[in-house]
């Protein structure tokens, strides 16, 4: 390990003490619960003792000499998402096909995968795949051009060769692996049975058949021995085929992937490296990336934003989505087009506006129109700096009426910290007292949290860096005295260091390390579609180190990530019972 | 088995018979003067020969953010001195509706005042005592809600077993051999969420991170009831492709963990249904033509129950659950007035606000109401005559979040084991009463109901026929 590695470490390391002596300041119960409270384990403090029990291989040391060990969790089903579900099937089918209906996807723990590995489907959810599959294969075959394309030779009779061969190579791109003969032979009989009143029917139903499989709408990633090691598995290479895929895509491999597989290229770090660089430069790869940030950043709950016009003229019905465009105009220039340090997004005045943003912001944006987005540079003198000052944030963390120091300061916590804020205590008043509000700011409302010390635990760690975004209002416009014309105090503190405004906060968190584990346990719950196990605990410091030495910068974290033997091995299942 | 002209077993009879047996278990001795008389059982039309007559239609309705707190929900909701607007002065039959049950006074609903929730609740991990999340669960299963996952900003929570509609339509006793197209409706009205997982945008469950997402287009749930294609063969074709992908799913299943084994068992049990309907193949019903929208709640209310109340009367389904607003709801009440959502509205300590949304909200219930009572079989027996809906929210209010005098309505006659206009009021009673007392009126043989200290042998004798 080199000395430069033993810093970053060190300063990964670091990062719990402070919010761990906060914890012991709090007057009540604990609000930032270290890493024991949730199922998984906490990556900047992971306890180095469990991995010296398992047999795993070291391949590092912690910098009190522990070795790292990379002990996988077991394998975990899940179900495509709708997003997932749609793009295979324009990969597998045809583009461009009719919408249809599907179960919406669920979000525990933030992300869509981790629903899809929980969630059970319901029967409505089932309905609608079999309705879905016998609409999009009747759109197909019901077009005699579209359904020779999509099969490529003309069968003549139920089950011939066509049949055949064309059951054999959908099958592949279905199942993300050849058939089985077994498997063959099934559907190869439906093209018979069901070829009424042609061997075109018969061919169709198959393929709506195998699109309701749960070979198909499941990812059945559920490993092989390791020749390496006989206490855990290895994901095939077919496998790891579809875990790149789905992670940089969103969507089922490619041939050129799935032909990768059957030479068990993706079972070496190279094969690995080299497919993800080349998927990495893919539009698709974009898409999937937005949509892991898009999901972190929560940008989901902007749908739905309403705000009274005549309270605030800036509002229209199209700001949410310009917000959201805003946001993913930024995600696309750290990691696409100069593949920055992702913890920047969180301090730079570089943004991308459109005309309505550009007003709300109060800058010029020449070239600006409704639909065309500008690069600016917001004024150094300016109050933004940073996503935590642009609408996105600042919209959707307030209420319809004034804004909420409360969920800003919560989403810094959770969502960019990774750190966890306790619910209130059960027995307590969470209300901002109204009544006796005459006359004073919500900030001056709130101090109630800080003086209750049934409240002070967790208020004391949300609130204070929450008032630094006072200077917004509910839609993102900055003010500085609040709907009751009282003077806004937006002076704040982080975890003891008191700043002025959130322009302070901003380069602050740029270069935070917590920021940059955040990323990594995120990404990580996102790829594995769960939450971490206690056992992958250096997994993730490992990733963590690497992220830092790689300068943050994002796409080297999904190399690190795919070539990881965290993100390449499981455990057995585990027994039934057990 | 004594079947009817139809093959079918004896449901009139049977049901007399269960309901003989249960309150043989629950109530002692008195057997036979606590049986209600045949004819009550049968409402007066008593018609025997459609023989839909006496099969009991069970629904839950639920509105958001309970009702405004008055002193009655603890101390402190009583300190801004706020009368109670739901609590009838008086209590038995026939007794005057207060101001927010007078929407519902034409339908004559009962009500039952005075029931919390009484599970445990386990300190750890902290926040299982929310109102909320508490009195949703025990409202819909009689249990609290399943722990883990409390801690954690996306409020990952679920329910621990099925909610009482799930329990029902799946009950043996209920459906028997009978089993109509669907086993339950699940729809939604008003799209406005708290959080996007789990209990926040659903209140049907069939388990663990097992939830049945409402139908919340018109369209949608026109094309679910109504739109079944005449081409009988293709249908026919569908469904035997059913096994074969049951066949490919059962190689996968003995490689997997408990959990997924489960997960997949249940996808596969759904193929089940989905096959026999497509095997019922012909449409049931007329045609109503396909609805229109609407984003006024009670427009949209009545559209959505008059598509239901077109499957129920051709015998489509006879559960169903209803979901007005979700709890917590973030509903903007702009039409009423109100400047911010509901849940805000209602923590900003805003009563008067609360009391024209909670009004507002009971007439949409009426709405609905009105829907059922309106439409009638041939031989004149409206579907609330054979309806039980359960009406209720997720919490006495939603100031404090406080679980006292949890709102229970219930509306229609069950075909006549729902005694109408009867306020019977338990004051500290178990929730779970309400869950026991729909399952004894739907003829489910129930000794007793609820979980996790939640349990109970009492009904509502009252309002129980």
């Amino acid at each position: 390990m080199t000395h430069a590695r033993e810093d970053e470490r060190q300063r990964v390391r670091w990062v719990a003490t402070p919010v761990l002596a906060l914890t012991t300041l709090a007057a009540t119960a604990a609000c930032y619960d270290g890493p024991s409270r949730e199922p998984g384990a906490d990556g900047g403090d992971a306890s180095a003792t469990d991995g010296t029990e398992t047999d795993g291989d070291p391949t590092d040391s912690d910098t009190d000499g522990t070795p790292l060990v990379f002990d996988p969790a077991p394998a975990v089903l899940p179900r495509l998402t709708a997003d997932q579900y749609r793009n295979s099937l324009q990969s597998v089918l045809a583009p461009g096909l009719p919408a249809v209906a599907l179960e919406p996807d669920t979000n525990p723990y933030l992300f869509f995968n981790i629903g899809a590995t929980t969630t059970t489907l319901s029967e409505l959810g089932t309905q609608l795949y079999e309705e879905a599959a016998d609409e999009l294969t009747h759109a197909i075959f019901g077009d005699p051009n579209a359904r020779l394309a999509l099969v490529g030779c003309e069968p003549l009779a139920p089950g011939d060769q066509c049949v055949q061969g064309f059951l054999e190579d959908f099958g592949r791109r279905a199942y993300r692996r050849p058939l089985t003969s077994e498997e063959l032979l099934r559907w190869q009989q439906i093209t018979v049975q069901l070829a009424n009143p042609d061997a075109w029917e018969g061919l169709r139903l198959a393929v709506a058949g195998m699109l309701q499989s749960p070979h198909f709408l499941y990812r059945v990633e559920l490993g092989e021995p390791d020749p390496e090691d006989p206490a855990r598995l290895r994901f095939t290479s077919h496998e790891m085929a579809s875990r790149l895929s789905f992670l940089l895509w969103n969507t089922t491999p490619d041939d050129e992937l799935l032909d990768a597989a059957a030479t068990d290229v993706l079972l070496t770090e190279q094969g690995l490296r080299e497919h993800a660089e080349r998927m990495l430069a893919d539009p698709r790869a974009s898409a999937a990336i937005q949509e892991f940030f898009a999901q972190f950043f929560d940008l989901g709950r902007l749908d739905g934003i309403a705000r009274d016009p005549m309270v605030y003229p800036m509002f229209s019905s199209t700001l949410p989505a310009s917000m959201k465009t805003e946001v993913q105009l930024l995600v696309n220039d750290f990691v696409f087009r100069r593949d920055a340090d992702i913890r920047g997004i969180f301090g730079t005045r570089n943004t991308f506006v459109n005309e309505e943003l550009a007003m709300l912001y109060g800058v010029d944006a020449p070239g600006a129109s409704p639909i065309s987005f500008v690069p600016v540079e917001l004024p150094a003198d300016g109050p933004r700096a940073g996503m935590l000052t642009l609408g996105a944030f600042l919209m959707m963390n307030a209420h319809e009426t004034e804004p909420s120091p409360t969920r800003r300061g919560k989403y810094l916590r959770e969502r960019v910290l990774c750190q966890t804020v306790q619910p209130p205590p059960d027995d307590v008043d969470t209300n901002i007292p109204e009544q006796e509000g005459e006359g004073k700011t919500l900030r001056e409302r709130l101090s109630e949290h800080a003086t209750n010390p049934a409240c002070a635990g967790c208020h004391s760690f949300i609130d204070p860096p929450g008032f630094l975004f006072e200077s917004f209002d509910s839609i993102g416009v900055f003010r500085t005295v609040d709907k009751d014309g009282l003077t806004i105090d937006a002076s704040g503190e982080l975890d003891g260091q008191p700043l002025a405004s959130a322009t302070e906060l901003g380069p602050m968190l740029a270069a935070d390390p917590r920021v940059g584990t955040c990323v990594v346990k995120q990404l990580f719950r996102h790829a594995q579609g769960r939450l971490e196990h206690e056992t992958e605990a250096d997994i993730l410091l490992d990733l963590g180190d690497r992220f830092a030495d790689d300068g943050y910068r994002f796409k080297r974290l999904l190399l690190t990530l795919i070539t990881h033997e965290g993100f390449r091995t499981l455990a057995p299942a585990e027994e039934e019972g057990a | 088995m004594r079947l009817d002209d139809w093959g079918r077993p004896g449901r009139r009879k049977g049901m007399l018979s269960r309901r003989t047996l249960l309150r043989g278990a629950a109530g002692g001795a008195a057997v036979s003067l606590a049986l209600p008389p045949l004819e009550a059982m049968l409402g007066t039309h008593g018609a025997l020969a459609n023989g839909a007559d006496d099969q009991p239609i069970f629904g839950v309705f639920f509105w958001a953010n309970g009702t405004p707190w008055h002193a009655g929900h603890g101390a402190a909701q009583g300190g801004g001195g706020y009368p109670d607007l739901w609590t009838p002065a008086a209590t038995g039959v026939g007794y005057t509706p207060s101001e927010l049950l007078m929407p519902l006074a034409a339908h004559q609903v009962s009500v039952a005042t005075g029931l919390e929730p009484k599970t445990e609740v386990p300190s750890d991990p902290p926040g299982q005592g929310d109102g909320h999340m508490r009195g949703f669960m025990v409202a819909l299963t009689s249990d609290r809600p399943r722990p883990e996952g409390f801690d954690h900003p996306s409020h990952t929570l679920t329910a621990l077993r099925p909610s009482l509609d799930q329990y029902v339509a799946k009950h043996d006793e209920f459906y028997g051999t009978d089993v109509p197209r669907f086993r339950s409706l699940v729809m939604g009205i008003s799209d406005a969420r708290f959080h996007d997982y789990g209990h926040w945008n659903a209140i049907s469950y069939n388990g663990p991170d097992s939830l049945n997402l409402p139908v919340m287009d018109p369209g949608q749930l026109y094309g679910l009831l109504f739109d079944v294609p005449a081409d009988t063969t293709s249908l026919t074709n569908r469904a035997s492709l059913l096994d074969a992908v049951m066949a490919d799913a059962n190689d996968l299943r003995g490689r997997l963990g408990a959990a997924d084994r489960i997960r997949l068992d249940e996808h596969l049990a759904h193929l089940d249904e989905i096959q026999r309907r497509l095997e019922l193949s012909v449409a049931a019903c007329d045609d109503p033509g396909a609805p229109a929208g609407s984003a006024d709640l009670i427009e949209k209310t009545d559209i959505m129950a008059q598509l239901l109340a077109r499957g129920l009367l051709c015998g489509l389904t006879r559960v169903f659950s209803f979901m007005l607003t979700s709890p917590a709801t973030t509903h903007l009440f702009s039409n009423l007035g109100v400047a911010d959502e509901m849940h805000k509205t209602c923590h900003d300590g805003l009563w008067q606000q609360v009391r024209d949304i909670t009004l507002y909200q009971m007439q949409a219930f009426a709405r609905f109401l009105d829907v059922m009572q309106a439409t009638v079989d041939p031989t004149g027996i409206s579907l609330l005559d054979r309806m039980l809906v359960f009406g209720t929210s997720e919490y006495g209010e939603g100031w404090q979040h406080g679980n006292k005098e949890h709102p229970v309505i219930l509306a229609g006659r069950a075909c006549g084991a729902i005694n109408p206009g009867v306020h019977q009021r338990v004051p500290d009673g178990n929730l779970g009463m309400a869950h026991v007392t729909a399952l004894r009126a739907l003829g489910i043989e129930t000794p007793s109901y609820g979980f996790n200290g939640g349990e109970t042998s009492e009904d509502l004798s009252e309002i129980l026929a």
